[in-house]
């Protein structure tokens, strides 16, 4: 090949329509990807990240009916609900599912002293005092703000953490809407 | 670029831009490997009474911990030394504890002395270098060939380590520092016949009369001082103490007063007895008091003829005006108070001078009395020793009769080179440090066994001076140590053990932890039916053993004599001709005397008078500086008769013309990234022997010659933010 510009001249009418209306398609077809990712749970960066070892909470806690508390034992107490230790997994794994490969990941880990890199879903600003033991001990139920988490294969944020969700629902209970309940 | 090429970069940025998509920015939830056992719940913190161990004041504090990890110290409101108030350096310990340069292990010198080449070794081959070494002085009869150097112990500490030197069979231990106050003890014995230190009552006098005495910043308790400083001022509805501050720097203590008299260096003892003869002979003296502690008016005036006004005014450089106004507000405001400080103790003529100023205490009556000097301050005090006997240790060492010297503390940098100390250690065939970071003093070492940081160590904390009431402060571990450390006590304890025999027997716990509680026991007061265990815990949870002043005071008396003290004319190092400044280094409220510079936050903490940040500067009078042409951020040199370095200058109006003054602390070799090779250290520049008498610590008494370099010095200020940043964090 000689050069490499193009002559215009030996496209003909037919030929541009065909890659004018190929490309629109292209293009529909972008937006509706992203379309169906933002509408599904699909959103990979924020609210549904995908996790080092793909962890089912529908398994665990839906098909098992293991507690939330059960795992995330802090909660009744502390102002977070905290992870299971590594070794907390390893506990049950050692006799549960030896064989699946992320339960290999799972040991992989354990094996290299490596704490699991879990990526955070939940969570509020440093500004912003959420203690998880009141609100348990006020008898919310944890879907309240995690959703159904027992249907969810990989777990989703599902709803949008803003003061104003926040206070309707403090209003709801009639918990105090002061400002230093929750900004101190 | 043609086609292909751009269609090529357009996909890979694509593709890049879509694999970063599915890349989460959230932040990482990390989970425990094992969970804690000791009932951490992660969120919620734990408090722990312990007690702090930077400065010899010993203040009390709480330490927050969450998550098994150390967050926040602040002051325990339950210590009678600081009352739940606590100092920059206090907080900063927490940085101690998680300085990134630790030593992790012990280490083991390979390359040349003072280098820093180590290799990492097990504890069993660092103890075993150690018992090894200790064994072959034993074994050739030259036990007395060891010594111990460290800073002034008190409690336990104190106790173990004499039991240590003495079962060994030396008697080289050399408890010195720097700021130590051995001169206030020596002027105590003499001037009121206790060996101790004295409690100055600030909180209720009503005028204080400051010689040089830094309240605020480092003077003997500067957190109990400066609370006591804020209730003399404002706790009484009707007084607001007066403060006349003498001394020739304006130190933040200088600024905080009603008055400033930059007296002469060395002429302060002068002024205290302008001071005294001008209220006897205008009879505003407390008659009582001076009958009482066996002195006579007459005699006194006697002695005090030449001490007239304007000879006074003269030698000093202060007006005849406001010496006389300040001796008469002094003796008619009762009641007064009269303190010295480092600034009249590190001179040439340092006993005499103190003693006038004692002198002024009892012309006005406020011995043993609020508001005036208890001449016995409650907590015992630990062994030390003086100057001469630090100089004594160093010609043994240059003879080669000490062949094995333990330290603990970093004298290298903190004890003036012109002692001959740093060049003696480096003749000492065996050098072992017990440095938790590698400071100056753990670099020349042969063997480095580190420290735990203090908030992983048991142990006793006696405040110096900062209180009347019986305080023996508790140290406990509020965190499982970080790293391979073991603590100083334990690792001499194994270390006798190891040896065996008349050393064994000398201690018989199975560990420090041990003695602690056994000589925790000996002092508190098991009440009632419960037993140790519970008072220890109930201890531990308050801080200390606590024991409330029952209101006694013994009556101490003048016994100085009924001689005039008078001053010598104060002696320098270095001709006034050829060196005509004179050298004031203070202890500056970040670092103290060094110990403070590897700490980020006290690298950051701006000096109060100047705000400068992370480096040493000297401070000039603008006058001065206009003479030298010396402007401000210049880089200068400063020489003395000993030495010379260079720091950037600060034109500084709060300080005598014919005065500069360089902060301590900086200027470390070594000591981690924070404090490396930064700054100055201006103690290279102090002299010990004046006009070829004997050493002694007159380190403020060298003269020095400033000359201009260039514009360069680097100098960080919050006014003039030239010069190279060195933090990420500050951008100005």
């Amino acid at each position: 090949m000689i050069g490499t510009s193009i002559d215009f001249s030996l496209v003909d009418s037919m030929k541009l329509t065909w890659l004018i209306s190929g490309l629109f398609i292209v293009l529909i077809a972008f937006l509706a990807v992203f379309a169906f990712i933002y509408i599904l749970p699909l959103d990979l960066r924020d609210r549904s990240p995908i996790q080092p070892i793909s962890f089912s909470h529908k398994k665990h806690a839906g098909d098992n009916d293991i507690p939330c508390l059960f795992c995330h034992r802090y909660a009744p107490k502390s102002t977070v609900a905290g992870i299971p230790a590594v070794a907390d997994c390893r506990a049950c794994h050692l006799f549960i599912a030896q064989n699946s490969p992320e339960i290999k990941k799972l040991m992989t880990y354990w094996e290299n002293k490596q704490p699991i890199p879990w990526i955070r879903v939940y969570g509020v600003p440093d500004f912003v005092y959420f203690p998880h033991m009141m609100h348990i001990r006020a008898g919310l139920d944890c879907g309240t703000c995690h959703g159904n988490v027992a249907a969810m294969e990989r777990i989703t944020r599902s709803v949008k953490i803003k003061m104003g969700w926040c206070l309707n629902c403090h209003r709801q209970h009639k918990a105090s809407i002061d400002c230093w309940t929750c900004h101190k | 670029m043609d086609r292909r090429t751009f269609l090529q970069l357009g996909g890979i940025t694509a593709a890049g831009a879509l694999l970063a998509g599915c890349k989460s920015a959230n932040e990482k939830l990390i989970p425990y490997l094992v969970p804690p056992d000791e009932g951490v719940t992660p969120g919620r913190a734990e408090y722990y009474a312990s007690s702090c161990r930077f400065c010899p004041a010993g203040c009390g504090i709480l330490v927050r911990v969450s998550e098994g990890r150390a967050k926040k110290i602040e002051g325990n409101p339950l210590h009678p030394v600081n009352r739940g108030k606590l100092c920059a350096r206090g907080q900063a310990t927490l940085q101690e504890l998680y300085h990134p340069d630790r030593i992790t292990q012990p280490l083991k010198r390979t390359g040349a002395r003072g280098f820093g080449e180590f290799k990492k070794i097990s504890w069993e081959e660092g103890l075993d270098l150690l018992t090894s070494n200790l064994k072959i002085l034993k074994q050739e009869k030259a036990a007395g060939s060891l010594a111990l150097l460290t800073p002034e112990l008190r409690g336990t500490l104190a106790e173990l380590t004499t039991r240590f030197m003495r079962s060994f069979g030396s008697t080289q231990h050399l408890s010195y520092e720097l700021l130590g106050f051995d001169w206030l003890r020596a002027a105590d014995r003499r001037n009121f016949g206790q060996a101790g230190l004295p409690f100055y009552d600030v909180a209720e006098t009503r005028y204080l009369l400051s010689f040089g005495a830094d309240i605020v910043e480092s003077y003997l308790s500067p957190v109990q001082y400066g609370y006591a400083f804020g209730r003399m001022r404002q706790a009484r509805d009707t007084v607001r103490g007066h403060f006349t501050y003498v001394g020739g720097r304006m130190s933040l203590t200088a600024a905080s007063a009603d008055r400033w008299m930059p007296a002469r260096p060395g002429s302060e003892g002068v002024l205290a007895l302008g001071m005294a003869r001008l209220i006897l002979a205008e009879s505003l003296y407390d008659k009582a008091a001076l009958a009482a502690n066996g002195l006579h008016v007459e005699d006194l005036l006697k002695g005090l003829t030449s001490y007239d006004l304007p000879r006074v005014a003269e030698q000093t450089g202060l007006s005849q005006a406001a010496i006389a106004e300040v001796a008469r507000e002094f003796a008619m405001t009762r009641p007064a108070l009269a303190m010295a400080g480092e600034a009249v103790a590190f001179q040439s003529n340092v006993s005499e001078s103190i003693q006038a100023v004692q002198m002024l205490n009892v012309l006005v009556g406020n011995l043993n009395k609020p508001g005036g000097i208890y001449p016995d301050a409650g907590s015992p005090d630990g062994p030390t020793n003086s100057f001469d006997e630090l100089i004594s240790l160093v010609e043994k060492m240059r003879g080669d009769q000490i062949r094995t010297v333990l330290i603990y503390g970093d004298p290298v940098h903190t004890i003036p080179q012109a002692t001959g100390l740093q060049d003696a250690l480096a003749k000492v065939p065996f050098l072992v440090s017990f440095s938790s970071l590698l400071d100056d003093t753990a670099l020349m070492a042969d063997l480095v066994l580190p420290d735990h940081a203090a908030l992983e160590s048991w142990g006793d904390v006696i405040p110096l001076a900062g209180t009347r009431e019986g305080v023996i402060g508790l140290m406990q571990p509020v965190v499982t140590p970080v790293f391979d450390t073991r603590q100083f006590p334990e690792v001499l304890m194994t270390a006798a053990n190891e040896l065996g025999g008349d050393m064994k027997v000398a201690f018989p716990y199975p560990s420090y932890l041990e003695m602690l509680r056994a000589d925790v026991k000996k002092h508190a007061v098991v009440s009632g039916s419960t037993d140790f265990e519970a008072t220890w815990v109930d201890l531990l949870r308050k801080g200390g053993i606590f024991k409330p002043n029952a209101g006694q005071v013994n009556g101490y008396k003048w016994s100085g004599g009924t001689k005039i003290p008078e001053p010598a004319k104060p002696r320098f190092a270095g001709s006034e001709k050829e060196f005509p400044l004179h050298l004031s280094v203070y202890p500056c409220t970040a670092f103290f005397d060094g110990r403070g510079a590897p700490l980020p936050w006290l690298q950051q903490l701006p000096d109060p008078m100047t705000t400068a940040v992370w480096g040493s500067w000297v401070e000039i009078n603008p006058k001065t500086a206009a003479e030298l042409g010396i402007s401000f951020g210049d880089l200068v040199e400063v020489a003395s008769p000993q030495a010379s370095l260079r720091v950037p200058a600060v034109i500084f109006p709060g300080i005598r013309p014919d005065m500069v003054a360089i902060p301590l602390g900086q200027g470390h070799r070594e000591m981690g990234r924070y404090a490396r090779e930064r700054g100055a250290n201006p103690l290279v520049l102090l002299a010990t022997i004046i006009e070829g008498s004997a050493p002694q610590p007159a380190w403020h008494a060298t003269r020095v010659r400033v000359t201009r370099i260039s514009e360069k010095g680097e100098l960080v200020t919050a006014g003039h933010p030239q010069g190279s940043y060195r933090s990420d964090l500050i951008e100005i």
